[in-house]
């Protein structure tokens, strides 16, 4: 992790990345950006991990190391990819870890874990009834199921794809492969995907 | 056109059912479409896991993240930053690295001006050298160059934030 590839994507690559030049005048010690790129990013961050482990407390926690080391970090800051390519490999190298570390902790969590605190579907009239209500989760838990059982590499990927609609070149950036080696990763998560869920159409 | 499916361009067919194939890709596609019972089946069951997917939303982030986060941050303040903080309230923020210097420079004459007492002949048989009054200004001088450094951005070679 702590060896990039430096993928060399020209001198203004700041210029064409508004977070990247936020994360400029972080190294130039302007701490009000950080501040920025915090409110823009924690959010997809949080989620993205949530998604990944499946675990809110662990999710959060990890978000948190995320940040920590982008502030860490700030001193020696080059822009030589974008801002978000980043930030998502941070992340990514953060839940596998994670996902390794604790690999049967993480499954009985989920396993246990109701979807009490996820926001239920609203309906026309701002309320859903109880039956739409069990509708709802016991899709949701389809769903969270069917991704959990994804390989990790194939669960990053297409979470990075679907959700934070990251191109091919930028998920093998991420995950440091090739794009060829992402479409493939993709094709077979799909796959799996579209094996256990199609019948919710 | 041809199959995507056959000639193993399945990102078509997932850009398509997504929404995201470029304008000008669709009518040739949706053509194909009509044709080819695979790929429609493929894009059928594509968007019924992109509905799925979109059931799927995280709780909110909790609302004190942000202050967890800087109670761990703040140890990682330098310290330039803490001083600076201190000298805020004064609008003598920028002044740091001046202070700092000015600071090391009177030192450095408290230094110099703690000459030794003449020796006493009476006391002292031999006459021995003075070595510490040279070695605290070469330290003194050191420390003018650290502090004076606080005042350039740090450039480490640290391989950990280079991408």
């Amino acid at each position: 992790m702590d060896q990039w590839v430096n993928r060399d994507v020209g001198a203004g690559a700041a210029d064409r990345d508004p977070d990247a030049e936020l994360m400029l005048r972080v190294r130039d010690g302007d701490g009000a950006s950080f501040g920025v790129l915090l409110e823009k990013h924690r959010v997809p961050v949080v989620h993205f991990l949530y998604r990944m482990i499946q675990n809110h407390a662990v999710a959060e926690e990890l978000a948190q190391e995320v940040f920590l080391r982008v502030y860490r970090s700030r001193a020696t800051y080059e822009p030589t990819a974008k801002f978000t390519t980043w930030l998502f490999r941070i992340a990514t190298h953060l839940a596998l870890n994670s996902l390794r570390d604790g690999k049967h902790e993480r499954m009985q969590e989920r396993l246990d874990e109701t979807s009490g605190d996820l926001p239920a579907r609203q309906v026309p009239d701002g309320r859903p009834s109880v039956e739409q209500s069990m509708v709802y989760q016991a899709r949701l838990e389809e769903v969270r199921r069917a991704v959990a059982a994804l390989p990790e590499k194939q669960r990053a990927a297409v979470l990075m794809h679907k959700y934070r609609e990251m191109e091919y070149k930028q998920i093998a950036e991420v995950l440091d492969c090739s794009e060829s080696a992402v479409k493939s990763l993709l094709f077979r998560a799909y796959e799996t995907l579209r094996a256990r869920l199609a019948h919710m159409a | 056109m041809q199959c995507p499916m056959e000639t193993r361009r399945k990102e078509v067919l997932l850009a398509y059912s997504s929404g995201k194939l470029d304008a000008v890709d669709v009518p040739p596609l949706e053509g194909h479409l009509e044709s080819c019972p695979g790929c429609r089946e493929f894009v059928q069951a594509q968007r019924a896991v992109w509905d799925a997917l979109d059931v799927w939303e995280p709780a909110p982030v909790s609302p004190d993240f942000n202050r967890r986060l800087y109670q761990r941050l703040e140890p990682q303040a330098s310290w330039r930053d803490r001083v600076a903080r201190l000298f805020q309230p004064f609008g003598l923020g920028r002044m740091i690295p001046i202070a700092a210097s000015a600071a090391v420079v009177l030192m450095a004459a408290l230094l110099i001006q703690r000459a030794p007492a003449p020796l006493d002949t009476a006391q002292h048989e031999t006459a021995q050298v003075e070595t510490v009054q040279p070695e605290q200004l070469v330290m003194a001088l050191d420390e003018m160059e650290a502090l004076s450094q606080l005042s350039r951005p740090v450039h480490a070679d640290n391989t950990d934030s280079k991408m």
